[in-house]
């Protein structure tokens, strides 16, 4: 097996990276339907940089690929899928919170 | 290599139905799907349930499979028979890599997370283990590359920026046109102020293109990983800092451990068990860059000496003091 060894820069996404939807669709395997069915719901914020040219924030690749999972592996619809994101975002900051909380309460 | 048993962990029966194998998949994959489950182990039965599914939903791969008969058990060594699969076309491999979490291979030591392909039990029977078996004759098509994984970096590293060695196997067309793996082992530098989630984006790192295109970008999705000391919300820490009674009620100057270091912070008299007081600009880097908030907790000194005790007996004389005077009102 050959090695190869190489160096290279990160670059870190903010919020004023851009990615294709293209791109997107592929990273998350999603149509481009579901993406703007999507943006329609208030998921995603996509911006149309040349007319037919959809580009969505860099920032929301991890929850379309969340919603890509959902919908190949469970066999749900953008609405459910987008629904189940918003509920498990919802349990994630909850529970953040009540880490946050017992460990104040430990510490007492 | 050990043997699987689809039909049980798929939970039925060897004579089930499409329809029934189809309802199981469904209820295992939502109990444990990664991205919802609490389950322990969650990742990584799914992986099982899906690899399982592949064969089960398809026909001649269930065929195929029934054929080496119902005396095997799950664990039990196994090697496939020289005649397996003959008379069968099968199609369709892995239909995709679990993205769950990413397809970057990392060494363990740098907290990657790893996604593999499906068993080698799977790939023996069906191919798709190895990107050699792509368009092998009867073989599965290799599995698409995934483009993101999930990094583990710890707050210190947040802080103050890090390296991470990935390795990386992609197929390489050599020049007498036969195929070979080779192992790119990249050093990514990730800058200082890396947060909850963010993405750091490696620029043609992805996979290849198809017949020789340029290379897509792979994204990493940083995970800060828990802290003993110091709590994250955003860019901003907490850190949890005990003062003795008289420091918080007179006031006293003390050095705080921060992300970069212990800074020298003035605890206001009169100051509460409870209270945050604000240290600008110490939390995780950035524009603008996080604040650190030292949350006080006052500890009270063990009335186990004879000294202690004579101490607190005076301030019961001297001090009218009720800790639930606002209760009672």
């Amino acid at each position: 097996m050959v090695r190869v060894t190489q160096v290279i820069e990160a670059h870190v996404l903010s919020d004023r990276d851009w990615i294709a939807a293209t791109e997107i669709c592929q990273l998350c395997r999603i149509d481009l339907d579901a993406v703007l069915e999507l943006a329609a719901l208030g998921v995603v914020s996509p911006r149309e940089s040349v007319p037919g040219q959809w580009q969505i924030p860099a920032t929301a690749l991890p929850r379309l690929k969340v919603v890509g999972r959902l919908m190949q592996d469970l066999g749900v619809n953008v609405s459910g899928a987008a629904l189940a994101l918003e509920l498990i975002e919802a349990q994630r900051r909850l529970e953040s919170r009540l880490r946050h909380l017992e460990r104040l309460t430990s510490d007492y | 290599m050990e043997f699987r048993d689809y039909y049980k962990i798929l939970g039925v029966e060897r004579s089930a139905t499409a329809d029934q194998i189809k309802t199981a998949y469904r209820r295992l994959a939502r109990k444990f799907h990664p991205d919802v489950s609490k389950e322990p182990n969650a990742e990584a039965r799914f992986k099982e349930m899906q690899e399982a599914y592949e064969v089960l939903k398809d026909p001649p791969k269930r065929a195929a499979y029934d054929e080496l008969g119902s005396d095997w058990k799950s664990g039990q060594q196994f090697r496939p028979p020289p005649d397996f699969g003959q008379g069968y076309e099968f199609s369709g491999g892995p239909s995709r890599a679990r993205g769950g979490r990413g397809r970057a291979r990392a060494s363990a030591q740098d907290g990657a997370h790893t996604q593999e392909d499906f068993s080698d039990f799977f790939s023996s029977l069906f191919g798709g283990g190895s990107p050699f078996a792509a368009g092998g004759g009867g073989g599965a098509g290799r599995a698409a590359r995934d483009h993101h994984a999930r990094i583990d970096i710890t707050l210190p590293e947040a802080f103050a920026g890090t390296t991470r060695t990935l390795e990386m196997k992609r197929p390489q067309v050599k020049a007498d046109g036969s195929m070979e793996l080779q192992t790119h082992t990249v050093r990514v530098t990730i800058p200082a102020g890396v947060t909850e989630g963010q993405l750091i984006r490696l620029a043609g790192q992805g996979e290849p293109g198809a017949g020789g295109g340029s290379a897509g970008d792979l994204y990493l999705e940083a995970h800060i990983l828990p802290d003993k000391r110091f709590a994250l919300d955003g860019r901003d820490v907490t850190l949890t800092f005990p003062v003795a009674p008289w420091e918080a009620a007179l006031g006293a100057a003390v050095t705080v451990p921060t992300l970069g270091g212990e800074v020298a912070m003035q605890v206001p008299p009169g100051a509460q068990s409870g209270q945050r007081l604000r240290l600008r600009g110490r939390g995780l880097p950035g524009q603008p860059a996080g604040d650190q908030y030292v949350q006080l907790k006052v500890v009270l000194p063990p009335a186990s000496s004879p000294q202690a005790k004579a101490l607190y007996e005076e301030m019961r004389a001297k001090l009218a003091f009720d800790p639930r005077a606002s209760e009672t009102r």
